[in-house]
């Protein structure tokens, strides 16, 4: 009996630390001690008819990547890690670069801040010539201020917010690029495309959970409204919370043209299906978070979402379609478009090394602080001195319909938003 | 009428909190074990509903539910062996087996997860009044108070549960007296289990996107409900998960927009204020209870 108290203390203490780590995600980065793999690709194939590969005796360029290729950011970083390593597949059949071959090699760090550390001191003592990090900011950071701090470029495929820069790691950060897009470039298309379909009033729902998710509700609400439209409610949650129930009865009840909104995981069926199921067939549009039909629940209608690419095989680049083919050979067919990114990386590091004749990375990011327009897969994309992720992609806008996919429109933001 | 809708929002979320808390206060209550991998119940429930998609409802539920109520029976044998070492010990050891079988889940099945399409038609809502409720929440209060009712009748009124309330009062006692402690312990995850696999069906419905961390995030505002209602008894800690679930939805309508980031910064100094004023729960009497089931 006189142990009750200190078993409830221990068990009080331990719920109570273990609900405010955040939830599930957070705990599973703290816990994943596998030790961690690495695959390396030097791929030298060279075909009939196209340019020799490059020269063996030629010291490969490494891009190293400290990536997780098997726990929760696994669906964002394996793809965009695949395409490219096809990308340098292409590139290493034409020639290389300035000579040279490229190669990739990937370190799964399985989200642990030590294996990011770790893995990027070992692939800098490699020799990597570019840092290669996960598609988010906060978890990779021991891999970028590594990189960061032995003066080398330093790129993401896919994060989407401005933080990949000067804007997070200072002076340091303007090696520092990604190449997703940016959330306030996003928003913006998504509020451009909602105006020309004659919506003036909207709800946003604003989901606190990533920075990510914040931005793109904020700059739709920014836009929308610079363009006339009225934003006449707006929601805030935090994802996991428990009270996405609420929201969407909130949203379901609105008298509204069409409801904006970014977010993922285990919310966003609530949200959807919460919305439908009570009756409210109103539009919904979302940002490239809701890309992939893992998550669709049978039957919606009206919904939209802007993202990369499509990879519903209706894609309107050769391009893409192509490297989908190539992706879905090699054994794994993206789930959504952020492959792209990958694959936009690496063309933009390999077009920086060859104007540049070299691997200096002040050197690379003064090209890719320059980069306007550049031809990415998907379309042309730019980076600035301001904007170190990419803004101006051609958005393919989707629309499901019965539950089906299919591009309705190729739309890039006029400019993005100015969210502050 | 926004605070109504609210409120039935707020009930839908307590009842869901309260049946995973009456699982986990079912086993505590008889063997002083906090079961942190009981998400794990729920999230094996909900895959064996993904993998049986496209068959018939009866077929999904049955297979639901034994394979939870299968993998409860596991770790009690699993959990056998630390019946006699320290609560901490205890304790970790069944963290570790919950973050073993999410990892377990995530390597064999990723991380992206899938809709599992269960009972979709129960997500649909009738008026009221004004008011819009969804028929999962009215189900999910039938099986709560038929479910709680239920456990409360077998532990009232069967051998069992009489052999049950004897085990969680005094072990040794109870088994120099011959009741067969092993098998009352393993009846205990049994019923626990099979609440896991209630509460899964009603969760399917609700939140229909299964990935490895599916029963995981429910388990835990419910465990904090279960220590805030009195860990003690079954019926406070249903109490105090529909407490936890209740307050959340109604915290976050009060709430002004911007300021909902602070949602779990106000629930949580609720939370500690309640354990420091009402150690033993909020819903257990100032006379403390003999019987802890």
């Amino acid at each position: 009996m006189r142990k009750r108290p200190k078993l409830f203390l221990l068990i009080g203490v331990f719920a109570l630390v273990v609900a405010a780590c955040g939830g599930a995600e957070t705990a599973e980065t703290t816990t994943t001690t596998a030790p961690a793999t690495t695959t390396t690709t030097k791929a030298t194939t060279t075909t009939a008819g196209e340019e020799p590969a490059a020269p063996e005796e030629a010291e490969p360029i490494l891009i190293g990547a400290t990536i997780d290729l098997t726990s929760f950011m696994s669906p964002f970083d394996a793809p965009a890690a695949l395409a490219a390593q096809l990308l340098i597949e292409d590139i290493n059949a034409a020639g290389g670069v300035a000579g040279r071959p490229l190669a990739f090699e990937a370190i799964d760090t399985q989200v642990d801040a030590e294996q990011y550390k770790a893995g990027a001191i070992e692939l800098i003592q490699k020799g990597a010539s570019v840092i290669w990090v996960t598609c988010d900011v906060d978890f990779p950071t021991p891999a970028i201020q590594e990189g960061l701090n032995a003066g080398l470029l330093t790129v993401a495929p896919c994060i989407g917010t401005d933080q990949m820069g000067p804007k997070r790691f200072g002076d340091a950060g303007r090696l520092a690029f990604s190449f997703g897009n940016m959330a306030q470039d996003e928003g913006a298309a998504m509020a451009e495309f909602a105006i020309d379909q004659g919506w003036m009033r909207a709800a946003v729902a604003r989901d606190n959970l990533l920075v990510y998710f914040q931005n793109v509700a904020d700059a739709f609400a920014k836009r929308f409204e610079e363009l006339g439209g009225e934003v006449v409610l707006q929601e805030n949650w935090t994802n996991g919370d428990g009270t996405i129930g609420n929201v969407a009865t909130s949203l379901a009840n609105a008298d509204v043209d069409v409801v904006a909104f970014s977010t993922a995981f285990d919310d966003l069926p609530g949200l959807v299906t919460g919305v439908r199921s009570l009756g409210s067939e109103v539009p919904m549009i979302c940002s490239w978070a809701c890309d992939g039909a893992f998550w669709v629940p049978e039957g919606l209608n009206e919904f939209y979402y802007v993202t990369y690419a499509s990879v519903f095989g209706d894609d309107p680049s050769d391009e893409i379609n192509d490297l989908i083919s190539r992706m879905e050979a090699a054994g794994s067919k993206p789930t959504t478009g952020g492959f792209v990114g990958g694959a936009d990386a690496v063309k933009a590091i390999a077009a920086a090394i060859d104007a540049t004749g070299g691997t200096d990375g002040a050197s690379l990011a003064d090209f890719l602080e320059n980069m306007t327009d550049f031809p990415g897969v998907a379309g042309p994309i730019s980076l600035s001195a301001e904007n170190h992720t990419v803004f101006g992609r051609p958005y393919r806008v989707i629309k499901i319909t019965d539950g089906k996919h299919a591009v309705v429109d190729v739309r890039s933001a006029t400019s993005p938003a100015d969210i502050g | 009428m926004i605070y109504l809708q609210a409120f039935v929002d707020a009930v839908a979320l307590g009842t869901l909190f309260a049946l995973v808390a009456m699982g986990i206060g079912l086993v505590f209550g008889v063997i002083r074990l906090v079961n942190f991998a009981h998400g794990e119940l729920l999230t094996a429930g909900a895959y064996a509903l993904l993998f049986t998609k496209g068959m018939p409802i009866v077929v999904r539920i049955v297979v639901s539910l034994a394979v939870v109520v299968a993998l409860s029976a596991v770790m009690e044998v699993i959990y056998r062996p630390l019946r006699t070492v320290s609560p901490a010990t205890v304790l970790i050891a069944t963290f570790a087996i919950s973050f073993l079988l999410q990892n377990a889940a995530l390597l064999a099945f990723g991380t992206q997860g899938e809709n599992v399409e269960f009972l979709t038609e129960l997500n649909k809502a009738f008026v009221v009044g004004g008011l819009r409720i969804r028929w999962i929440t009215v189900v999910g209060l039938a099986v709560g108070g038929l479910t709680l009712a239920a456990t409360a009748w077998v532990l009232r009124r069967t051998d069992v549960g009489l052999q049950m309330r004897a085990a969680a009062a005094d072990v040794q006692m109870a088994r120099l007296l011959g009741v067969p402690v092993r098998r009352v312990v393993v009846m205990a995850f049994l019923v626990a289990g099979l609440l896991a696999g209630v509460v899964t069906l009603v969760l399917a419905v609700q939140r229909p996107l299964i990935t490895p961390t599916f029963g995981f995030q429910v388990m835990i505002p419910a465990l904090v409900g279960v220590v805030v209602g009195g860990l003690d008894r079954l019926v406070p800690a249903a109490l105090g998960g529909f407490a936890v679930g209740f307050a959340t939805v109604m915290l976050s309508s009060l709430l002004p927009g911007a300021q909902r980031v602070f949602l779990n910064t106000v629930l949580f100094v609720l939370v500690i204020t309640i354990l420091l004023v009402k150690p033993d729960g909020l819903f257990v009497g100032r006379r403390r209870a003999v019987e802890r089931v």
